[in-house]
């Protein structure tokens, strides 16, 4: 809501306020000021100019040569303008000051005339489009008085932030009265307008006078409708006086009757609309709901095709205009209007705000209608409005207002406890106080036993119907700074610390520690990244909600390739959709996605570099497993999504029921767009399910007492036997006192026949009991060797093998 | 002879033999080869006779271990020595043995993003004041994300947030309000929790806007918390985040599932480098407020024995503040000479 701060001191006189401090009080009540425009800042340097003497200029017909007394004695102008008179003042700009748009005025010769200075137009003032001729000031001034203040134009635009509840602060009025309160507002006589002797006539749901009738055939849209009758009008460009107080406010002028209507609007926060009688068949004015396939063409030119209900203001033939949202082209006031029908209604906000979401458009009428306009306001909008008409546009009112009224408005009562106040604002407020703070924004106050009885009025009858509503007025107008902020006792909450999140900081704390740095990414992705779409969109890239987090880090992949970073590990955590939920919800899981390439150290001057392999992935994956779920969590090679890996290299984690909670493998080439010198790119994606499970305090075994002794076991195994499987068959099978195996070396070619690898296992054997012999120990070796040879065919590797000690 | 003693024989021959071998090394080099001939563990002679006390009778093998092992150390002081010999000749010639200005070798420093650093940050600062962190899903209903909110889907409020919706059901939170609907379904009073996650609105990207966002829910409902409780610990948490001296200000503002509803500004004290303080502009953290009692209703707790209030933050935004990021969007870009500077 754009304010003009001259305007705000005119509906309340006692107002005295700069515009800083207007907003700084606006902004603890609520309504904060988002921004303040000087309106005379860009025309600080123009002046009140008299021109003393007009001669012809001597080499051009239509310029003329003034002499012009701008304050500092008498200059000559050349001017272009034909209504420059002598004895007459004009806006005026010396040399060397600036006009709006940085235009710096010079010294000039123009067809060998000196000019020094320049005479102004309405336009070239920024105040409006008038360019017919310079601005002439009707009466008399100092010249050289600097012109904003001089004729009334020194003034501040504030826009004022309204809340959605706040209708009422749609108008000056409306914020006035937050400032000096309801006592402090009274309406200005307006220049030459006079109060008219007009006398309501009521009727439900018709009614008819001024030769005029209003018929609502749609109540529960339409809770009522005032019209008035003014004939006889001549429509032109309104005065200065209502001209630039609408400019003030950021409205364009358009002519005397529509500008009466947005001056009402804007002061008073009532939508009203004129009518050309002369259109309105009948006359008579029917509010109903639209027919199916009725059309309307609306003052933008649009023709709008309405779904039936929608309502409408009509005459007995057709739809004149959209109820509450906008006027009809065909009933529009035009230059050749004489006669107006003024509308100052009130329609039902759910319908109004269905009406024009469905047309999609927003009006300055629509959005109060939305968030409620005055119910008891109507009667003053109608008549202040009429009054101006008359006193800018000629004409008569015609004696009668009628006033179709099928939902009389009674103001709403609402019962506050003066205890309740004090127990939910923590401070004490007495009655008294309470009726304080209430009475000059309008509220009505009657003490009841132990209560008071609160009226509420028409401008805040949409938002202040609960006592909790009023505990909030006391609160905002006592001032919430005015509260104390000394913190008391608390009981901590009963609600656990999400596992979830706890896992989140686990898995952060892992990853960080290694070197990788945490992405965000977001849940959007394009259609063949995602199943469940969203109805909406703002692009295609964004369509869908993400099946994987790793889709994301790719794309991180390729913007930091794209950017010379060679070395790249990233991890984010997050939400994934599928479309199989319930409820109808998508089903939503949160995972853990990592990605990395490039060397999995800096380079250092002592070695070569090492680039990220699978082995590096499979290490990382079985730790994250292993902290992700507790128990015995397997990786293994496997196919977890074929988009994503390359074919073979890629490996499945499995929980310890064996399901698969992931997968991680080497990106896929065409996966990512990559450099030439880019190096493999490699990915993992983990479930994380619910978080931090339970897990078992670990119980301590202890510490052996006996030296351990190892064996080194080389092993001629062929490439189509997988090696975990004679690992895990010498970890089976080694007795009691083997303690763990694991692989040293892996060999192929020399004497390791073709179709074979030699694979290094050192066997550790360690007894709880005893100190273990050479000879216990190399009769295991010897019985593992047996077994293996018939489990498998498996032989040692001839002369390879070592018993080191 | 004996066995053993023939053995302790050789073994004292090698000893002699061997420290020859080393005071004749010229260079590392070959003092490594003296090393792996005598006292290598697989082919060294001393080890190889080592090897053999196994086969010795029980009697004799005390002796012969224990001069194998003299001679075993005597042999590795002498290499010892040498080493050291070499290592001082180095040294003398002018070339260091190892010069400790080169740089060591370093490790990739991983990094928590900047908005989680903020969320950790503020999420630490209210567990000690008794809250714990709670989540809720993305994808919501109109429900949990407006109704049950007290915000009518016909009412100008639901406009504030332009929604994204779901084929199939259901929408994309708009906020992480749904979560206080959630946790209060769940869990009886006293609740106090903090839920950070992610929100979505029809927003294009800019750098102030992104379609998705973090934002941190706070809730507190008991018996008994007043709108002194509200602003008590809000200012507390200020405090606490941005630093004593930090000055809080609550304005009335408009949320439709609080009551009395409050935005939050703090002003924040910066000491200059030369010492000098300076206070900055208001800068607004939060949307607040008691919690309506409408909402209260909803989830089936009775409002005139209950209240509490809420909060909604954006630590994406504390974060471009604090870490005096330009454009929002750097924040998803993921270019990890951004993400590294958190490191």
């Amino acid at each position: 809501m754009n304010v003009s701060r001259r305007w705000l001191r005119a509906v309340a006189p006692g107002l005295d306020l700069g515009a800083g401090e207007i907003a700084a009080r606006l902004a603890m009540r609520g309504a904060p000021v988002e921004g303040i425009t000087d309106l005379a800042a860009e025309i600080a340097g123009v002046v009140i100019g008299r021109v003393e003497r007009v001669r012809r200029h001597p080499n051009a017909d239509r310029l003329s040569v003034c002499e012009v007394d701008g304050g500092n004695g008498t200059v000559q102008v050349v001017c272009g303008a034909p209504n420059v008179r002598a004895g007459t003042c004009y806006p005026f700009v010396p040399v060397g000051a600036v006009l709006p748009g940085d235009l710096r005025i010079k010294r000039v010769r123009i067809r060998g005339q000196e000019s020094r200075g320049m005479l102004c137009s309405a336009r070239e003032l920024g105040l409006g489009t008038d360019h017919r001729g310079i601005l002439e000031l009707a009466g008399q001034f100092d010249p050289g008085s600097p012109f904003a203040p001089t004729v009334g134009l020194d003034d501040h635009r504030l826009n004022v932030e309204v809340s959605p509840n706040r209708g009422d602060l749609l108008s000056h009025v409306g914020v006035a009265r937050e400032l000096v309160g309801e006592g402090g507002i009274r309406l200005a006589q307006l220049p030459g307008a006079v109060e008219h002797e007009l006398t309501v006539r009521t009727g439900s749901p018709a009614v008819d006078g001024a030769g005029a009738r209003v018929r609502i055939d749609d109540p529960r849209q339409c809770w009522r409708y005032m019209a008035a009758v003014v004939r006889g009008v001549r429509v032109g460009p309104s005065p200065e006086w209502l001209a630039s107080r609408l400019r003030a406010a950021g409205a364009h002028p358009i002519n005397n009757v529509v500008d009466a209507t947005n001056y009402v609007l804007l002061e008073l926060g009532q939508p009203l609309h004129a009518f050309d009688l002369a259109r309105v068949a009948g006359p008579e004015i029917v509010v109903r709901g639209a027919r199916q396939g009725e059309t309307v063409r609306t003052l933008d030119g649009e023709r709008r095709e309405l779904d039936e209900g929608m309502l409408l203001i009509c005459d007995p033939e057709r739809a004149l205009a959209i109820a509450g949202v906008m006027g009809g082209s065909e009933s529009e006031i035009g230059e050749g209007t004489t006669d107006v029908l003024l509308e100052c209604a009130l329609f039902n906000p759910k319908g109004v705000r269905a009406v024009r979401r469905a047309l999609g458009m927003s009006t300055d009428a629509s959005y109060r209608f939305e968030r409620g306009v005055d119910p008891a306001g109507l009667e003053l909008a109608i008549r202040r409005t009429v009054s101006i008409i008359v006193a800018t546009a000629g004409g008569e009112s015609a004696p009668t207002l009628l006033d179709a009224c099928p939902r009389p408005w009674r103001a709403p009562v609402v019962t506050l406890r003066p205890e309740r106040v004090g127990q939910l604002l923590g401070v004490r407020f007495e009655a008294a106080d309470i009726v304080k703070l209430l009475e000059p924004l309008g509220y009505g106050c009657r003490p009841a036993a132990g209560a008071i009885e609160v009226t509420v009025p028409g401008h805040r009858s949409y938002d202040t119907l609960r006592e909790i509503d009023l505990v909030e007025e006391v609160a905002r107008v006592h001032g919430y700074d005015r509260f104390p902020d000394s913190l008391g006792a608390f009981r901590p909450g009963a609600v656990p610390d999400d596992p979830l999140l706890r896992l989140h900081d686990r898995l952060r704390t892992i990853l960080v520690g290694r070197g990788f740095l945490e992405a965000h990414t977001t849940a959007f992705a394009p259609a063949e990244e995602g199943e469940v779409e969203v109805l909406n969109p703002v692009s295609a890239e964004e369509s869908h909600l993400r099946r994987t987090v790793l889709f994301g880090l790719l794309q991180a992949v390729e913007h930091n390739f794209a950017r010379g970073a060679a070395d790249i590990r990233i991890f984010d955590m997050g939400a994934v959709f599928g479309a199989d939920g319930s409820g109808g919800l998508p089903r939503e899981t949160n995972r853990l996605a990592v990605a990395m390439t490039g060397r999995r150290r800096p380079r250092h001057w002592s070695a070569g570099d090492r680039p990220w392999d699978e082995w590096e992935l499979r290490g990382l994956a079985e730790e994250l497993v292993a902290a992700v779920l507790p128990g015995e969590c397997l990786v293994e090679p496997g196919t977890f999504d074929s988009t994503f890996f390359e074919e073979g290299c890629e490996f499945l984690l499995r929980a310890a029921d064996g399901s698969v909670v992931g997968g991680a493998g080497k990106v896929r080439a065409d996966r990512v767009d990559a450099p030439v010198w880019a190096g493999p790119v490699w990915g993992l994606e983990l479930e994380l399910g619910d978080g931090v499970r339970g897990r078992p305090d670990p119980v301590i075994r202890p510490l052996p007492a006996f030296p351990a002794v190892e064996r080194d076991l080389a092993l001629l195994i062929p490439e189509s036997l997988p090696a975990r499987q004679v690992l895990e068959f010498l970890e089976r099978g080694g007795g009691r006192d083997l303690a763990g195996v694991s692989v040293f070396d892996l060999f192929r070619g020399g004497d390791v026949p073709d179709g074979s690898r030699s694979v290094g296992f050192r066997l550790r054997f360690q007894s709880e009991r005893r100190t273990l012999t050479d000879k216990a120990v190399d009769r295991a070796v010897r019985r593992l060797i047996q077994r293996l040879k018939e489990e498998f065919g498996v032989e040692p590797r001839a002369g390879a093998a070592d018993s080191g000690r | 002879m004996s066995e053993a003693g023939s053995l302790v024989d050789e073994l004292r021959a090698l000893e002699r033999e061997a420290q020859d071998a080393i005071d004749g090394a010229r260079d590392p080099a070959a003092l490594e080869q003296v090393r792996v001939a005598f006292l290598g563990r697989r082919e060294g002679r001393v080890s190889r006779i080592l090897r053999q006390l196994g086969g010795l009778s029980p009697e004799a093998r005390p002796a012969v271990g224990a001069e194998a092992n003299r001679v075993k150390q005597v042999l590795r002081g002498a290499l010892e020595e040498r080493e050291r010999r070499f290592a001082r000749e180095r040294a003398d010639t002018g070339t260091p043995a190892r010069d400790l200005t080169l740089p060591g070798r370093d490790r990739w420093r991983g990094a928590r993003h900047p908005v989680t650093l903020v969320v950790d940050e503020i999420c630490d600062i209210f567990a000690r004041l008794g809250f714990t962190r709670a989540r809720g899903p993305e994808a919501e209903t109109e429900w949990y994300n407006f109704v049950a909110l007290n915000t009518p889907l016909d009412h100008p409020a639901a406009d504030e947030q332009d929604t994204l919706y779901l084929k199939g059901g259901g929408l994309l939170r708009s906020h992480t309000s749904p979560v206080q609907i959630r946790i209060l379904e769940q869990y009886r009073p006293p609740v106090r929790i903090l839920a950070p996650g992610p929100a979505y609105r029809r927003d294009t990207w800019d750098a102030t806007h992104a379609p998705a966002f973090f934002q941190i829910e706070g809730l507190a409902v008991d018996e008994g918390i007043t709108f002194v409780d509200f602003k008590a610990t809000l200012s507390e948490f200020a405090r606490r985040f941005w630093g004593p001296g930090t000055r809080v200000r609550f304005r009335p503002g408009y949320f439709p599932f609080t009551e009395p509803s409050a935005e939050v500004d703090v002003k924040r004290r910066v000491v200059g480098a030369d010492g000098s303080v300076e206070e900055t502009a208001w800068l607004e953290v939060m949307g607040a407020g008691m919690v309506d009692p409408a909402v209260l209703e909803n989830v089936g707790i009775d409002p005139e024995r209950y209240s509490g209030w809420a909060f909604g933050m954006g630590p994406a935004r504390i974060a471009m503040l604090k870490y005096g990021i330009s454009d929002i969007r750097m924040l998803y870009e993921n270019d990890i000479r951004f993400l590294s500077q958190f490191a």
